[in-house]
């Protein structure tokens, strides 16, 4: 009987809606938290895994080795390599494919890399069909070349904690 | 069934040794070479390789030590290894004197360096190199046992011992 | 050596050993690991990389393993604190100097460096001088050298000075300064030189070919058996997604211990050659097409039963020795189904008249061959045709065995031996004279006369505990080698010695045993008589057969030629009618017997490159398109399972029943032709093998002869001599070769420019071009 006296006076005077106002009015003068995406960027992590990218050395050589290292780890068998002697004796690859539709991102390539050619940059805007779900080589080194700057600050920024 | 348990021996042997070296050469090799057992000619390497380097102005070339191969009958890259092996078989051209410098501790100790240094400024040349006119060449040696006279220098098959920078300008004046 | 057991105790296990045998191997017999990198079982002890040492009870300091024997009541500790530290401690010297390049280096992940080092190594280098950086060397084009990496435990050196028996690489330097190599600048020629790959511990030599194209842990390992001689090497085909990447000995004892030849080794690369037939083709007016396997297969059997025309006999099968027995016996079974018995295999040989052995072999385990005490070879170069065998020979020779050879030319031999080299002619007076040596009267023995050494051998083959007469493939080449049959087995029976053949090829055991030589066709009568219609198995007419012109001939009369086979070449377009692409070694399951009788089968590995298919799979549907019964086999060993019913148990042997007093075929005044096989020349597919064709042994065709014949004829080093063989004609360069007999001219079989030529071994002339 006292419930239903009480639910009664709440409804008349819509004190539920004040309450919900009062929250919306403290957002409203509060500082604002969302991003107007694609004109406003979050802030990201240097160590952030998105689209591949093959780097360089200063001067212009490719840094991958054909170790196979990123082939052997990868969880997802996203990599495929091979790899013969170049015309100068050293060892480079003819093919390096990622499918980007197997790759789940974790890292682990660029973790077991020992010369840092293969990377994950900050990049992920990109849209792929399934019929181009793979990036070969010539492509992640064009990413590799556009980015370079971005990616060796990104590796200077971790390099202390590793 | 080890190559330490028998001789190294090609399976063809050299059939005409007579075309190796003179005969005063070849004489000289024999008398080692019977020093040892039979069929163990191989043993004499050292002293063959020792007294073809003498006939040819202190250094062998690998022709020679083709030839001593084949008059030991033993493998080319044996001796080879043995030439490679020991530091007083010398690989490039030497000058007619081989000034060998000691720079271990009690030569250092009482002056190597300075020998050296006089030396280098004398002749013009450096440790492994043959002065232009091919008389003198310098040659850095591990200790040669006269730490009693140190510094000390050998050239030739004469040791010369407590050494200043007067006494060795004396020495090299004095050779021909 | 004592044979007497004693106890030590490894670990704190018992374990029983031999007194004096090595502590390391006691320990591997145990299952008790000690590290290891210059130690090798095959390989003399050299004690020089210190990762072996060990505790030893009441030894203050620890001993190498490798080289300690093992006494009564040793007490050895391999895991105690000092042991470690030891083997710790040597680590780190080793890894002072080798790079840390294993992400490039071909032997990352099968190195035992890199095992050793997980397991003692550091994670910390104290070491931060610089490096020793050693200059890579070009010792050919099999082996690939990294000297940075090396860790100098001499294993290739020891291997070349005990194994191979030519000591071409060394250790020259001293100290830090110490490298392998050849010091003056020259390959490796070997024709076992890849072992020096398996032996070395790091990647310090490593595969040319393969050379970074495939890391281990990619391979997938599959077994097999050697396509090309007689040894039936045991192999492991290391694939990668279908493709065979390289081929690794597999070790078995009484085959081909831990080694492999280089050209079982390397013959891989010629699957993958250029001119692989991968799709069937049909000759079309004069013009190859492609078609399907059905359209093909039809045009096969309905050209074959055209030729035949009802008579069986017109139908000839030629198989390769180095085909399969599932293959040799389906192509028999498809030429009787048509009436035909025409089959052969001895596609070498020169001579077929009847009483040589049906079905020949080695006569012995392969083991046994370095048992023996005395041996005559007559007609044979091991090192070249079946290059382990050889080196079983070696260890007897090292062993002490007397080892004679009569031969048409000077071998080039890693051991000791007497080599009577004679004119092709002679060489049966030289064995006849043996005979005379034990007091035989027979045929040709009368008429000859011993000298001394023919005693003395006949003697020694007598005296000997274990002799054997062994027949090589230039005595079946011969043109009178019936008569060399004959008289090897009169002097074997009467010494007392084994008689054996050391055939060329893979299957040539088991190609004799089911195309038993009296009941079945015969090469040359086959060819001589023209046949109208030819199955051809495996081989390429212009340079696998004795005789190529006549062969030529008898192809270009023949109605219709079905030849299978892996390779499109130039012989093979113009005799053929249609070719079926055929799978090769790798690529299709079967059966080799080797030289001692083994039967060995194996499966297919890798994928057979485009629509080539396995031999056995062709004949059998081609047995029913041409509704023969009995082709309904299922797999390979239901095959096989008919072959050893049919064969009953037979086994092979070497009966011989010629009378040695025939007529001599090859004329013994004038030019005798010698045309030895190249060791990489031998079948179709290790003449593809581009890596093998790079190396020393590669020839081409030339005339070789002795200065002095060349003097008499006025022909001189780089100049052109005219070659004529019966109607065949070549123009060859010539090539001064003392190793060749005065009024001999060595034109070597099997190679191009002697397509024209007729017989391995004959008569031939030489004139001036």
């Amino acid at each position: 009987m006292l419930k239903t006296m009480r639910d009664y006076i709440k409804s008349l005077f819509l004190l539920e809606l004040f309450k919900g106002m009062k929250l919306t009015g403290y957002y409203l003068f509060t500082k604002e938290f969302t991003v107007q995406y694609p004109e406003e960027r979050a802030p990201m992590s240097p160590r952030f895994r998105g689209l591949h990218a093959q780097r360089r050395y200063e001067n212009g050589e490719e840094r991958c080795i054909a170790c196979k290292l990123c082939e052997a780890v990868c969880p997802a068998q996203a990599i495929t390599i091979e790899a013969e002697p170049r015309e100068d004796g050293s060892r480079r690859t003819t093919r390096y494919d990622i499918d980007l539709f197997k790759c789940i991102f974790c890292g682990y390539c660029q973790e077991s890399c020992p010369v840092d050619a293969i990377v994950e940059t900050r990049v992920y805007e990109y849209t792929r069909d399934p019929s181009n779900r793979v990036i070969d080589k010539e492509e992640l080194l064009k990413i590799g070349d556009k980015y370079e700057a971005q990616i060796s600050a990104d590796i200077a920024a971790q390099a202390k904690h590793r | 069934m080890g190559f330490k348990s028998q001789p190294m021996t090609n399976v063809v042997e050299t059939p005409d040794k007579g075309s190796l070296f003179t005969p005063e050469i070849r004489a000289r090799i024999d008398k080692w070479i019977v020093k040892y057992p039979e069929g163990w000619q191989q043993s004499a390497v050292m002293p063959a390789l020792r007294i073809v380097q003498e006939e040819n102005g202190g250094w062998l070339t690998t022709e020679l030590m083709d030839d001593v191969a084949a008059y030991l009958d033993m493998p080319a890259i044996a001796v080879y290894e043995v030439a490679t092996f020991y530091s007083m078989y010398e690989l490039k051209p030497v000058g007619r004197h081989k000034i060998c410098v000691c720079t271990n501790v009690s030569c250092m100790i009482n002056g190597s360096d300075g020998i050296r240094g006089h030396l280098e400024k004398k002749l013009g040349i450096t440790f492994g190199q043959v002065t232009e006119d091919g008389k003198f060449s310098m040659k850095e040696v591990e200790c040669l046992g006269a730490c009693g006279g140190a510094p000390m220098m050998q050239i030739g098959k004469e040791y010369y011992e407590n050494l200043t920078p007067d006494e060795v300008d004396r020495i090299l004046d004095g050779l021909e | 050596m004592s044979e007497q057991l004693v106890t030590i105790e490894i670990d704190g296990r018992e374990v029983k050993a031999k007194a004096g045998a090595m502590l390391i191997d006691v320990a591997d017999e145990a299952g008790i690991h000690i590290p290891r990198f210059c130690y090798h079982k095959k390989l003399s002890v050299s004690a020089n990389c210190r990762m072996c040492l060990v505790e030893v009870e009441k030894v203050p300091r620890p001993l190498p393993a490798c080289a300690t024997p093992v006494n009564d009541g040793m007490k050895v500790k391999t895991q105690s604190p000092l042991a470690v530290t030891a083997q710790q401690g040597t680590m780190e010297f080793l890894l002072i100097n080798h790079p840390l390049d294993c992400p490039i280096c071909d032997q990352g992940g099968e190195c035992e460096l890199q095992d050793v080092a997980v397991g003692y190594g550091s994670d910390v280098c104290r070491y931060v001088e610089g490096k020793r950086v050693v200059a890579d060397k070009n010792i050919g084009p099999l082996v690939a050298t990294d000297l940075t990496r090396c860790i100098q435990c001499t294993r290739c050196v020891r291997f070349g000075a005990e194994i191979a028996g030519v000591r071409e690489l060394g250790a020259t330097g001293r100290g830090e300064h110490m490298q392998i190599g050849t010091y003056i600048e020259k390959s490796v020629d070997s024709e076992l030189s890849g072992n020096i790959i398996d032996v070395c511990p790091v990647g310090s030599l490593t595969s040319k070919p393969f050379r970074f194209r495939a890391r281990a842990w990619e391979l997938v390992q599959r077994d097999a058996v050697a396509p090309h001689d007689s040894m039936g090497s045991n192999v492991h085909l290391h694939l990668r997604n279908g493709e065979i990447m390289r081929v690794v000995p597999k070790e078995n004892e009484a085959v081909n211990e831990c080694w492999l030849s280089d050209r079982d080794r390397y013959s891989y690369q010629g699957i993958y050659s250029e001119d692989r037939l991968t799709k069937p083709l049909v000759k079309k007016d004069g013009e190859w097409q492609e078609v399907d396997w059905k359209e093909a297969l039809e045009a096969a059997a309905n050209g074959l039963k055209a030729a035949a025309g009802g008579d069986g006999d017109q139908l000839a099968a030629l198989v390769s020795p180095n085909s399969t027995q599932e293959e040799i016996w389906l192509a028999k079974k498809l030429l009787q189904g048509m009436g035909s018995d025409n089959i052969d295999y001895r596609l070498r040989q020169g001579d077929f008249r009847p009483g040589q052995p049906d079905r020949p072999w080695l006569g012995m385990a392969i083991a046994e061959l370095e048992e023996l005490d005395a041996v005559l070879i007559i007609g044979a170069n091991p090192r070249q045709d079946q290059p382990l065998l050889g080196h079983r020979l070696r260890k007897a020779a090292m062993k002490g065995a007397t080892i004679t050879y009569i031969n048409p030319l000077q071998l080039v031999l890693n051991y000791r031996s007497s080599q009577w080299v004679t004119t092709p002619a002679g060489m049966l007076e030289e064995l006849a004279a043996v005979g005379k040596g034990l007091n035989l009267r027979r045929g040709i023995i009368a008429q000859t006369k011993a000298e001394d050494r023919h005693k003395a051998l006949a003697a020694s083959l007598k005296e000997a505990g274990k002799a054997a007469v062994l027949l090589g493939p230039m005595a079946l080449a011969h043109p009178d080698a019936s008569m060399i049959w004959g008289l090897a087995d009169a002097v074997a029976e009467s010494s007392g010695a084994t008689l054996g053949l050391l055939p060329e090829a893979a299957n040539s055991t088991g190609a004799g045993m089911i195309c038993e030589a009296e009941n079945n066709g015969k090469v040359r009568e086959l060819l001589e008589n023209p046949r109208k219609g030819y199955l051809l198995c495996n081989l390429e007419p212009s340079l696998d057969l004795h005789d190529p012109a006549l062969a030529g001939k008898a192809f270009d009369k023949a109605e219709f030629v079905v030849a299978l086979s892996a390779f499109r070449g130039d012989s093979l377009d113009a005799a053929a009618d249609v070719q079926l692409p055929l799978a090769t070694f790798g690529e299709t399951s079967g059966t080799f017997v080797n030289a001692a009788g083994d039967w060995q089968s194996f499966a297919g590995a890798a994928k057979p490159l485009g629509e080539a298919r396995p031999g056995w799979k062709i004949l059998r549907v081609l047995g029913n398109v041409l509704e023969i019964s009995g082709f309904d086999q299922d797999d390979c060993g239901q095959v096989l399972a008919e072959i050893e019913e049919s064969l009953a148990g037979r086994k092979p042997e070497n009966k011989v029943k010629v009378d040695v007093n025939e007529e001599r075929w090859m004329p013994a005044e004038g030019m005798a032709r010698i045309g030895d096989v190249p060791i990489y020349a031998a079948d179709p597919l290790v003449r593809r093998a581009s890596a093998l064709q790079e190396t020393v042994h590669h020839v081409e065709a030339a005339v070789r002869i002795n200065a002095e014949t060349a003097k008499g004829l006025g022909l001189e080093e780089g100049g052109q001599a005219l070659v004529s063989q019966g109607d065949g004609q070549a123009t060859l360069p010539v090539v001064i070769d003392e190793t060749v007999p005065a009024n001999c001219a060595r034109v070597q079989s099997a190679l191009a420019g002697t397509e024209k030529l007729g017989a391995a071994f004959g008569a031939v002339t030489l004139t001036k071009a």
